[in-house]
């Protein structure tokens, strides 16, 4: 402790070198606590989800593949199902905003006695059945466009050939690490105006098509049966099925970014070992400046051990700073800014879990130390009568 | 150990420097003996080794041959981390370019011997002090060396030397950088700290004046010690 006066001091001996340092370090740990966050959320939605006892059908060619709207009451009558609804993915444009939220259509019917884990007031979900154009959103959704019950919230053709105008019938709520950005509106809605549009065209037939099916089952114990069932029954049907849970589905939607996390991961450890080159030539330069000083500290008694702990301290302590600022700044930030808003409804929230935050300060101190080491080393094993002559 | 007795001794001394395939001999065959108490000036033209024998003595290099017996302890014996120690216990550092760490305050850099000791911070705190008021810079404690005169800042660097009451101390041009007047004032305090503290020192200089104010000059050429002073009458001149 009694040393801390000298190694602060040290550390802001060039203040903007160590600035410098402190800043390449808490940016650079920015940007890994988002990306590696994200993942880490993905991971948590995933896992979160299992309690739902759901299950996601889909065609087996995946999304680009239709599922016949008639499966989904086929579905709804296989024993151990207790409900299901097409999920279908509208994907329109809001005003002038660039990235989409959420839109399904649903069968209004059943969609929020299949998530339960919303809800919705009694009244509200009442007028969302009865009207055809009707949707209701989520709560954030709801707050961050200033949108309430009755307005209208138009939605831009983008991958159909169709506008929707709906109105807000209702708000729903849910736990904070659910999906509150969401728009449901009326599948049968969609279909309506896919078929109009399609009249007297020769185009594919876009209506018809469940999108996906989102099954409600009667207990967890069921659900692997359930699944084989249910792509056993369309397995020779035009559309075969590919069954999964809701967990295994929320993962192979992060598995279709490809091997991201690996890159992240790799594209880390580049950005770690520029991360130690910049501190390590900012230590060593600070160290080479200091020749004469480290030689007197030795020549009135500081041992090669006390000077090699001095050294070690001052680099930790600089990229320590770094990654306080890096790592917590950003959890901070993440904690007052809801970034999840730009993921498109990839997430329905974001924040920087705590380990990984601690991942982050553990790495900065980490590159502190291994940084520090050689010039730590070479301050240690100095000569003392080499580096009073540069001034005696 | 009492004044008079021999508190250094060197016998046979060479020291070697090995610099790529060539072997430069610094010292040769020096024998030297210092009474405690006494002030030892080391004289000679530059590279007659000078401030290589003040190393030998301070525990700072360590001789290619022969013994350096310095309080009774022979430096020769004793491993790295011992001979450290052993100048944080023994041995105060005086340089030309006074060497204070610029980051810290004049009490800091004084106190920096003493964060090697186990004393109390408000021990350290006194010593620092009474260091301080030896050296005439009572009310100077938080200032940095960059607020001090070149004088100033070697009696901070003699505070620093002496704050551990060390049994030697080691000089090296400590008026090289300042002007007479004040090389005189500094002068003085060397003076002062071996006539009322009995410090042994050893001090190495170019300046006949400053050489002057000690009670032995040594003449050093070529490694060898060609001419030994007592101030007052010439004792012997070695060959």
């Amino acid at each position: 402790m009694k040393y801390l006066t000298y190694v602060w001091r040290n550390a802001r001996r060039n203040p903007a070198r160590s600035l410098l340092t402190i800043a390449s370090t808490a940016v650079c740990l920015f940007l890994m606590m988002i990306l590696l966050s994200f993942f880490a959320i993905n991971d948590e939605v995933s896992g979160s989800v299992g309690v739902f006892n759901r299950v996601c059908v889909l065609n087996a060619n995946g999304f680009a593949g239709r599922i016949p709207i008639a499966f989904v009451n086929e579905i709804a009558q296989i024993d151990g199902v207790r409900a299901a609804t097409p999920f279908s993915w509208f994907g329109g444009k809001y005003h002038d905003e660039i990235l989409p939220f959420a839109q399904f259509g649903v069968d209004a019917d059943v969609a929020f006695a299949i998530m339960n884990e919303f809800s919705i007031p009694a009244d509200q979900l009442e007028a969302f059945k009865k009207t055809k154009n009707g949707c209701v959103i989520g709560r954030k959704l709801a707050n961050e466009r200033k949108l309430k019950v009755g307005d209208p919230l138009p939605l831009e053709r983008d991958l159909y050939p169709v506008d929707l105008d709906l109105t807000v019938q209702g708000v729903y709520d849910g736990p904070t690490n659910r999906d509150l950005r969401m728009c449901l509106f009326h599948w049968g809605y969609l279909d309506e105006l896919l078929k109009r549009a399609n009249a007297g065209t020769t185009g594919v037939a876009v209506s018809g098509n469940a999108g996906m099916v989102f099954v409600k089952c009667e207990s967890a114990a069921r659900m692997a049966a359930l699944c084989k069932t249910i792509d056993d029954r369309f397995r020779n049907s035009d559309s075969p099925t590919r069954t999964q849970t809701e967990e295994a589905f929320g993962k192979m939607f992060a598995e279709m970014l490809g091997d991201l996390k690996g890159m992240i991961r790799v594209i880390g450890l580049a950005v770690v070992f520029s991360l130690l080159c910049v501190a390590a030539n900012s230590m060593a330069m600070s160290m080479r400046e200091r020749t004469t000083e480290v030689a007197v500290l030795k020549a009135i008694g500081f041992g090669r051990r006390l000077v090699l702990a001095l050294v070690l301290t001052e680099a930790v302590l600089v990229a320590g700073i770094g990654g306080i600022v890096g790592s917590f700044g950003c959890k901070l930030l993440c904690d007052v800014v809801d970034l999840s808003r730009y993921s498109a409804g990839f997430l329905p929230f974001y924040y920087i879990p705590w380990p990984i935050a601690l991942e982050g300060l553990a790495v900065a101190l980490a590159i502190g130390f291994v940084s520090g080491l050689l010039p730590a080393l070479r301050a240690a094993n100095s000569s003392v009568v080499d580096g009073l002559r540069r001034v005696i | 150990m009492t004044k008079g007795s021999h508190s250094i001794e060197l016998k046979g001394v060479d020291k070697e420097y090995h610099r790529d395939a060539f072997t430069i001999p610094v010292l040769t065959s020096l024998d030297l003996e210092v009474a405690e108490g006494e002030y030892l000036a080391l004289m000679g033209p530059s590279g007659s080794g000078k401030t290589t024998l003040l190393n030998l003595i301070a525990g700072l290099d360590r001789a290619t041959r022969g013994e350096v017996i310095v309080h009774g302890q022979d430096l020769g014996r004793l491993s790295e981390s011992e001979i450290t120690r052993w100048r944080a216990d023994n041995v105060g550092f005086i340089f030309q370019t006074y060497n204070l760490i610029p980051v810290l305050t004049a009490f800091e850099n004084v106190e920096l011997p003493l964060l090697l000791t186990h004393l109390s911070r408000r021990a350290r705190r006194e010593n620092v002090a009474t260091a301080l008021r030896v050296v005439g810079l009572s009310g100077r404690e938080d200032h940095y060396p960059r607020q001090l005169s070149g004088g100033q800042e070697q009696r901070v660097a003699i505070a620093r030397a002496i704050v551990t009451d060390p049994y030697l101390l080691v000089a090296d041009e400590p008026t090289g950088d300042l002007d007479r007047a004040t090389a005189g004032e500094i002068l003085e305090l060397l003076e002062q700290l071996n006539r009322e503290f009995q410090k042994t020192i050893v001090m190495v200089t170019h300046d006949p004046l400053a050489a002057e104010r000690a009670g032995r000059i040594l003449h050093l050429d070529k490694g060898q010690l060609v001419g030994d002073v007592i101030q007052g009458g010439r004792v012997s001149a070695a060959s």
